[in-house]
Order: C-alpha cells, then sequence, then structure tokens
C-alpha cells in the first residue's frame, strides 16, 4: 500500500502536474485556434468563389495552396515578399541584439556611471509605437519623392537622401530594431547579473583577456537569453505591419504581412492565412534552431550553490563617454520622437508650428466645433470616454502581466524541470505559438470561440474577462521566455538541497527559484504590460463600449487626421508605463535595480 | 457663415416639415407603433465605420430620450466582427453603419444576418437606387493637384496623362491591397474599359495598345510601371500633394474629397481635378443594415430615420466629401450636390464588384512588386 503510495508520489511531481495542466489548457487556447485558421485555407469563402470557377461557399479547396504556392501570382503573393522579410527579420534581430546585448552589458557588467537612468530609459523604445520611429525616420530623412513638407536634413543641408536610405528595407530594419532591442536589454541584462562571477574570474586568473572572456565564457553561458531576445525580435519583424507598409510603400518594397493584410482586406481569408501559416511555420524553424543551439548544451547552470558577488569591469576614462554616448542615442530614439508627439498635441492646427498656434485645447479644452480641428470632443484629461478608456488599459495591462508573469513562472519551471522530454518541447513549442499568430487571426478566432457557451464555459462575449484571456494568450510568450531563461540558470542543487531540508513545493518556488530570479520574471511582467498597453487588432474584434480601451478609441481620432489626440493619448500611456516602470523597481527592492542597472 | 447658418436651419426646417406631412398621410399608424415599441425597448447597440455616428446618436438620444452606443470599427473589422458574432449567435448589436458594401452584402446580407430596412423619409425622399441598400451617404475619392505648380488651373486632362513620363514617380495613391473600396472601384474601370480606351484615344489620337486583358487592368499595370508611390494614409496624400514651397510636388489619385476640409487651416495649395476625362473619381455609399436579430429592432428603425433626415445628416453635412441621397440636403459651401458628382464620377456596380475585385488585386499585387 505505502509502496504504490510512494511510486505515486514518485511519478506525480509538482512539474509532472504542471506540464499536463498547461498543455490542456494551451491546446484549448492556442492549438483549437490555430487548427481553425488551417481549415480556412482549405474551404472557398464568399467573394473566393468568384475566383475559382464552379466553386461554392464552404466547398473544400486546394485552389488556395495552388495559387499561393505555385502559380503564376506565387512570386507576388510568397516568394518575393518572403525574401524581404527574411532580409527584414535577420537585419533587425541582430542588430537590436547588438545593441540591446551591449547595452545591458555595460550597465550589469561595468561601472558606468548613470546605469539606473539608462536601465529606466532603455526600455522606452519599446513603450513608444513603433510608428513614432518610423514617422521620426519620415520627418527626418524624406526626400522629394513624396512630396509636402521638406525632411529636415534636406531643409536643413540641402542634400536629398537617396530613395534606398529613406524608405524601404533599409529604414524598415533600422526602426524596426530600434524599437525592439529592449527585448535583448532586458532578457539578456537579466542573465548577465546571474552570472557566476567566479567563472569569469577564474578566466583571467589563467591569463584570458577581457574580449576572450565575453567570447569564451560570457556569451555562451547567456546564449539561452540571446536566442529568446532573438527569437522575440525576429518574430515581430515577420509580423509587423505597420513600419513595413508606410515606410516600404514609397519604394513599393513588400512584406508578407502586406500579403496578409491585404487579402484579408481583400476577403480572401485563404491566401490570407496562408501567408499567416508561412510566418508561423518560419517562427517554428527558429525556436527549432533554439532548441538545437541551446537543447544541445544540455545546462547553463549559472546560479549555483555558492554565488560569487559580481566584479564590475572597470572602464577607466572611457565611463563617462560611453555613459555619454548611451544617453545621446536614448535621447534620438526616445527623446526626439516623444518631443514631437508632445509637440503635436499643443498644435490649434497640425502641422503648423508658430507660437500663435500654441494651445492646450485638446489636453483641457471643452468641446467645440469651431477651435481648431473643431472636432466636438472635449481635451484629453477632461474627456470622460478617454479617461474611462484609459483606465480600462491600465487595469487590463495589470491583469494580463500579473497573470501571464504566474504562468510563465510556472511555464518555465515545467519546461526546464523536465528538459529534453516530449513533454516539455510540446509545452515550449505551444506557449509560443501565439507570439507567431497575426493577432488579428487569433482575435477573431477566440471571438468565435468564446462568443457562446462551451461546455463548463459560459459565454464570455464583451466581458473584461474575454479580453484578459486574449492579452493573457498573446502576451504569454513573453512571460515563457523569461521564465525559461531563468529557469534554466538555476541549479538543481539548489532545490535538492532545500528538498532534503524538508521544504515543499510551494515553499521552494516562493523562497528560492522566485526571489533569485526576481529580475528575469519582472522583465517578463513588464513586456506584457507594455504590449498590452498598445494592443489594438487583438482586441478590436472583442470591446464593447464599456470595455473600450485607449488604442480603440484613439481611432476615432485618427482616421479622421485629428493627431493632437492619439498622440496625447500615446503620450499618456507613455509617461504612465515608464513611471510604473521606474516604481515598481524602487518598490521592490533594491537586488532588482541591481538586476537591470543601478 | 451668416448664411450658411440660416441656409442650414431653413433646409432643416423644410426637412422637418416634409417629414410631418409624411407621417400625417401614409403609413403612419405603422410608424406610431414603432415609435411607441421603440420607447419600450433597451439601449441601442451601433457598429460604424464613420465616427461622425456618435455624434448622431447623441442629438438623437436628446431628441427622442433613447440611448444608443455606438462602437467604431474598421471597414474590414465591422464586417468580421458582424459575421462571427451571427455566426456564433450572439445578438447584440441592432444595427451597422458600415463601408465596403460589396464584401458586406456577401457576408452580412445574403447570409440573412443583416436586413435593410426603407424608413419612411427615405421612402419618401431617395432615389430607388438609394433605398435598397439603405445609403446614408455617398463618399467621393478625387484627383488631385499643387496650385502653386499649376496656377493655371487643372493640368489632368485625362486618366491617362498619370501613365505618362511627365508624371513618373509623382503620383500618389493609398495601396490598393489595403483599400477594399478601391478594389471595388478599379473593378468599374475594367467594366468600362471600353470608356477608358476611348478615354486614351480621345487624349493621344492613337490605340491603346495592351498587354493585360483589358484597358482597366492596363491602366493598373501602366500606372505601377510609371513608378507611383503607394501611401498608407489619405491626409499624408492631401497634405504632400497641397504642401506649399515644392518644386516637383506629387498628383493624388483617389484621396477622399473631404481632406479639402483642412485647405484653409493646414494652409495648402490643393485643388482636384474637375476635367479628368472619363471619371473624376470614384463614390461608394455608407450603407445601413439592419441586423435580422436585433434587441431593439424599433429603436434601430427610429435611428435610421434619423440618419436620413436633414436634422440626423448634420454631423457628415459639416463638411465637403459626404452626400445624402436627401434631395433636401444645400450642400456644403463651396462643394456641390449629389446629382453633380453622380453625373460625373463613376460608382462601382455591385455585382461586378464582388465578382472581379480578386482579379483586380492580383494584377495590382502583381505589378506593385518590384
Amino acid at each position: 500500500m505505502s509502496l504504490t503510495l510512494n511510486r505515486w508520489r514518485f511519478y506525480v511531481t509538482p512539474e509532472r502536474v504542471l506540464s499536463v495542466c498547461f498543455i490542456v489548457l494551451l491546446a484549448y487556447l492556442v492549438v483549437v485556434p490555430l487548427f481553425m485558421m488551417v481549415k480556412e485555407t482549405f474551404i472557398v469563402h464568399p467573394l473566393e468563389r468568384f475566383q475559382i470557377p464552379g466553386s461554392k461557399v464552404n466547398d473544400f479547396t486546394l485552389a488556395h495552396w495552388y495559387r499561393f504556392f505555385i502559380s503564376e501570382s506565387a512570386y507576388t503573393f510568397f516568394y518575393r515578399p518572403l525574401v524581404n522579410t527574411l532580409i527584414i527579420s535577420f537585419g533587425l534581430s541582430f542588430l537590436a541584439l547588438l545593441i540591446g546585448g551591449a547595452m545591458a552589458w555595460l550597465v550589469v557588467r561595468t561601472d558606468m556611471p548613470l546605469k539606473e537612468t539608462i536601465s529606466n530609459w532603455a526600455v522606452v523604445p519599446y513603450i513608444l509605437p513603433s510608428w513614432t520611429l518610423a514617422l521620426a525616420w519620415i520627418s527626418l530623412f524624406k526626400n522629394d519623392r513624396i512630396g509636402g513638407e521638406k525632411g529636415i536634413v534636406s531643409a536643413l543641408t540641402g542634400f536629398e537622401p537617396p530613395d534606398w536610405f529613406a524608405y524601404g528595407l533599409f529604414p524598415i530594419t533600422i526602426t524596426l530594431a530600434l524599437h525592439y532591442f529592449p527585448f535583448a536589454f532586458l532578457l539578456i541584462g537579466g542573465a548577465l547579473r546571474n552570472i557566476d562571477a567566479q567563472l569569469e574570474e577564474s578566466a583571467s586568473l589563467v591569463g584570458a583577456g577581457r574580449l576572450a572572456i565575453i567570447r569564451r565564457i560570457t556569451i555562451p553561458l547567456i546564449v539561452p537569453s540571446i536566442m529568446a531576445a532573438f527569437l522575440l525580435s525576429f518574430a515581430r519583424g515577420l509580423g509587423t505591419f505597420g513600419t513595413p507598409a508606410f515606410l516600404g510603400g514609397p519604394v513599393r518594397e513588400f512584406v508578407l504581412s502586406t500579403s496578409l493584410y491585404g487579402n484579408l482586406i481583400g476577403q480572401r481569408p485563404g491566401l490570407g492565412y496562408l501567408a499567416a501559416l508561412v510566418m508561423i511555420v518560419i517562427g517554428m524553424l527558429v525556436l527549432y534552431m533554439d532548441h538545437r543551439m541551446v537543447g544541445a548544451r544540455k545546462s547553463f547552470v549559472t546560479v549555483a550553490g555558492k554565488g560569487a558577488r559580481l566584479g564590475l569591469i572597470e572602464l577607466g576614462r572611457w565611463r563617462w563617454a560611453l555613459a555619454g554616448f548611451i544617453l545621446f542615442f536614448l535621447f534620438s530614439v526616445i527623446v526626439v520622437p516623444l518631443v514631437a508627439l508632445a509637440i503635436d498635441t499643443v498644435m490649434l492646427i497640425p502641422g503648423v508650428y508658430s507660437w500663435e498656434n500654441l494651445t492646450l485645447h485638446y489636453w483641457i479644452g471643452e468641446a467645440s466645433y469651431s477651435i481648431g480641428l473643431g472636432t466636438g470632443e472635449a481635451g484629453i484629461l477632461k474627456n470622460p470616454q478617454i479617461l474611462s478608456a484609459l483606465k480600462n488599459t491600465f487595469s487590463l495591462a495589470f491583469v494580463v502581466a500579473v497573470v501571464t508573469c504566474l504562468m510563465g513562472i510556472l511555464v518555465g519551471y515545467a519546461i526546464v524541470k523536465r528538459r529534453g522530454t516530449f513533454i516539455s518541447k510540446c509545452l515550449d513549442q505551444i506557449s509560443f505559438l501565439p507570439y507567431l499568430i497575426p493577432s488579428i487571426a487569433l482575435g477573431a478566432t477566440l471571438l468565435a470561440m468564446f462568443a457562446v457557451p462551451r461546455g463548463p464555459i459560459p459565454s464570455l462575449h464583451g466581458s473584461f474577462l474575454l479580453l484578459v484571456i486574449v492579452c493573457s494568450i498573446s502576451a504569454l510568450p513573453y512571460a515563457v521566455k523569461a521564465g525559461i531563461s531563468a529557469m534554466r540558470q538555476i541549479g538543481g542543487e539548489l532545490e535538492e538541497a532545500a528538498l532534503m531540508a524538508g521544504a515543499g513545493w510551494w515553499t521552494r518556488m516562493r523562497k528560492i527559484i522566485v526571489p533569485i530570479q526576481k529580475s528575469t520574471y519582472f522583465a517578463g511582467m513588464l513586456l506584457p504590460f507594455i504590449s498590452v498597453t498598445r494592443e489594438l487588432s487583438l482586441v478590436i474584434l472583442l470591446v464593447t463600449p464599456t470595455t473600450q480601451l485607449a488604442t480603440t478609441i484613439s481611432l476615432l481620432f485618427t482616421d479622421r487626421g485629428w493627431y493632437p489626440y492619439t498622440n496625447g493619448i500615446v503620450f499618456i500611456l507613455t509617461v504612465v508605463v515608464v513611471g510604473c516602470t521606474v516604481l515598481s523597481r524602487r518598490v521592490m527592492g533594491t537586488s532588482l535595480a541591481k538586476g537591470l542597472g543601478g | 457663415m451668416k448664411l450658411t447658418q440660416i441656409r442650414s436651419r431653413l433646409a432643416t426646417c423644410l426637412a422637418a416639415s416634409v417629414c410631418m406631412l409624411f407621417a400625417t398621410h401614409s403609413g403612419a399608424e405603422d410608424w406610431s407603433k414603432i415609435e411607441a415599441a421603440a420607447k419600450q425597448e433597451g439601449k441601442l447597440l451601433v457598429y460604424s465605420t464613420t465616427s461622425r455616428t456618435a455624434k448622431a446618436a447623441k442629438a438623437f438620444s436628446k431628441s427622442t430620450g433613447i440611448a444608443v452606443e455606438v462602437v467604431r470599427l474598421k471597414e474590414q473589422e465591422l464586417i468580421t466582427r458582424s459575421y462571427q458574432e451571427a455566426q456564433s449567435g450572439v445578438h447584440k448589436v441592432d444595427m451597422v453603419v458600415g463601408e465596403d458594401w460589396p464584401a458586406a452584402r456577401e457576408l452580412l446580407n445574403n447570409t440573412g444576418y443583416f436586413v435593410n430596412y426603407i424608413p419612411p423619409t427615405a421612402k419618401k425622399l431617395f432615389a430607388k437606387k438609394h433605398q435598397n441598400p439603405l445609403v446614408l451617404g455617398y463618399i467621393n475619392r478625387v484627383f488631385g493637384y499643387n496650385t502653386e505648380k499649376h496656377p493655371n488651373g487643372d493640368p489632368l486632362k485625362s486618366v491617362w496623362d498619370l501613365t505618362t513620363d511627365e508624371y513618373k514617380g509623382r503620383v500618389m495613391i493609398r495601396d490598393v491591397a489595403i483599400t477594399g473600396e478601391h478594389q471595388n472601384a478599379l473593378t468599374e474601370w475594367v467594366r468600362r474599359s471600353s470608356d477608358l480606351e476611348a478615354a486614351y484615344k480621345k487624349r493621344f489620337g492613337k490605340s491603346l495598345e495592351m498587354t493585360e486583358a483589358n484597358a482597366g487592368l492596363e491602366f493598373i499595370k501602366r500606372l505601377l510601371q510609371n513608378d507611383a508611390i503607394i501611401m498608407t494614409s489619405d491626409t499624408k496624400i492631401a497634405a504632400a500633394v497641397g504642401a506649399k514651397g515644392q518644386e516637383k510636388p506629387p498628383y493624388g489619385m483617389f484621396y477622399v474629397y473631404s481632406k479639402h476640409r483642412d485647405i484653409k487651416k493646414k494652409d495648402l495649395a490643393l485643388s482636384d481635378s474637375r476635367q479628368i476625362d472619363p471619371t473624376l473619381g470614384y463614390m461608394y455609399p455608407i450603407v445601413l443594415q439592419l441586423s435580422a436579430n436585433a434587441p431593439n429592432p424599433n429603436a434601430a428603425k427610429m435611428f435610421m430615420e434619423y440618419l436620413g433626415t436633414i436634422e440626423g445628416f448634420a454631423p457628415w453635412a459639416k463638411s465637403p466629401g459626404v452626400y445624402t441621397p436627401n434631395p433636401n440636403q444645400i450642400p456644403f459651401d463651396g462643394d456641390m450636390p449629389l446629382a453633380w458628382w453622380e453625373e460625373r464620377m463613376w460608382l462601382y456596380d455591385l455585382d461586378y464588384a464582388a465578382a472581379n475585385r480578386g482579379n483586380v488585386l492580383d494584377v495590382w499585387l502583381k505589378y506593385a512588386q518590384r
């Protein structure tokens, strides 16, 4: 009797229970939507029937696959955009790793001054919507090809930047890298902090140079986080639509997401979802690469039982120069776009920059049809609709951040503890999938799934809970990636020791795992928080008047060219998110601040 | 300013009296029943692609006491959401104010999820062709040029001008791939290929030589091969074309005419072509549809009725570029009435658009990609 019980105990470990629970949950929330998408690529949709001779709506068809991959249109639908997409994705991920990694290393491992400022500001580029950088690029470098007001460079110097520099793949790659490098900064920063300094010190003792140490010891140790950051930015490069459309259009360079949106808007979901599936498959390949590279070495324990405190590398006379350089860099990618946004909110007539045109109307003005743009909307701070939407956005972001963070810790734990097993691989792949599913497709399928009661689940249509669910699913990959890279660094002996001392699973998590990896988990919480504040296409199909979010409400203003409102809302979002970041670091204690510098 | 005010007041009075006249004469019983039933119903939920619906709703609530919620969605989102909800059996929305009717009709109307409803004023005053589907108003999209560069007026004689060397790399258009209405509009260019061919001959004195199947597709090809600039926003096109102090300003194709309301405010040198042959651009309808399972059908009918009146249309009448089929509407100062534009602009054929926009999109994508 007791033997069976013991055996039972042996099998039913927390990580096994967790794996099974999460597999079931994610299978329902992620695999079902994916399956529905695949199904769409095999059926005839209403408007598609005209292009598929002799077909009726809902017929089974292979025509989409044929047209997308084989027919004479395949080059335009698929192959050419694929090449552009890959160029952008690889380019931006390498660049983002370089920028984010270098900054993380300087902040965590050297005696560079102003660390806290730098690490607080380094996440802001991701908080700002990616189009702000695209917009800034255009206002700086545009030439007379797209007319209108002169670009700043051309106005100041008289030099017209060439087309390849002003538009197309080059600026798309650069602006996206500048937008996504915070991934690398946060994840690599978290990992660097946890490297056992003994490793580097011993290398130094046997005579290895500084560069050799970085190359041979530091980098290999942080490979999991490098890969995680690479994956996150790479996958975003695959799916981003706004920036490529905006910067690529003038020189007519298109990407897969153009193919996706074009076909969805053209009411050809069969072709559209095929484009989405291609993106998902590419993402899975990169994820597989990650497994091969990281999995092959089995273990990357950097936090062992006896850790030594890190010795900071002295930069000597370079310390201020480097800090200055980074601050200047951050200044140009943050302050410039942010100030540009802010200025646009206090100009009565957009684009007319004169003192007489200065106003606070769009912030605190009463509704008016005659002042400025004559929008008939009250200023942002007096507009009940906008204020309630902002409140919804922040509540949602907070709840989702907490939910995904908890899930990230648990899923990461389950995956790493069972490393090498089939279940672990499955869980890893599935939990990353939502990141690869274009949000518009995810939103549509989840709407269909939760609109009506199914089994024990009541209809969640129009509820706040539904928003929490979809946003949590889409933000989960951030948290899981953070959870995995955090767990990979923790040596088994820590938990084993606690286990011997009789600590239960709950105590081990609470007293050992979570405290050690606080900073990485925090990074994994911050990213969902930020991404929810900006979510639009995912939630647009799900919000109701009472659950309006800041982004959905700013649609009202964007389309009519009422940029002062849109920009003001973005400005508020940015300021609040930065504020939260700084505040929570303070509240959560110094160890965290050290984790990401300062 | 004053004159406009007086005129619009006059129009309102006129419309009101027409309505009253109507209400007392025919179908009065039915309508008063609807009104009575509407008062018993709950809050009306409307999905709308135009943000001005919310303003009309506010005024409507004030005068009738019926509360209205308006959710603003983009064209495709409105169609997808209404379709998905209806399909899943979620019946919360009462009516939609939508665009891209060829697509919406396939998914919403042909499926029986939404139905057309013709309220009294529309039945009485709107021309038949604007009743099914019931049209809230038409939006027009035009060709525009910079008036500083062309002080002597309109440089564009024919749409084919845009495919000549003079306009190489100078024509701006919102990406057809992401603009459903552009796709619909260009099917009309395919349908009226012979008109386009004639326009070519008229302009250049020789027949059009084609490699594509017809003149419409040939135009798309030549436009793109002439290095057209693809943009993502009509606002930016209007601003780029109209900005002052440019040596080689671009030309705008198919941007919404309502952007001209900003000419004074933004100090633009912008005008639209009124002589370009064979069409000044295109028009498309904003359509009203009633949910077949509306929780508040009577309130929805009342709101639809209201939107057809001069008073209800007021939020759209405050600027150029949107035209109600209500013949009593006085056009915005400096703008032309619907009938004037209808004569000079192509309105696409619904069936033809639904059947052919896929081909148009294919050809666009083919040549847009360099």
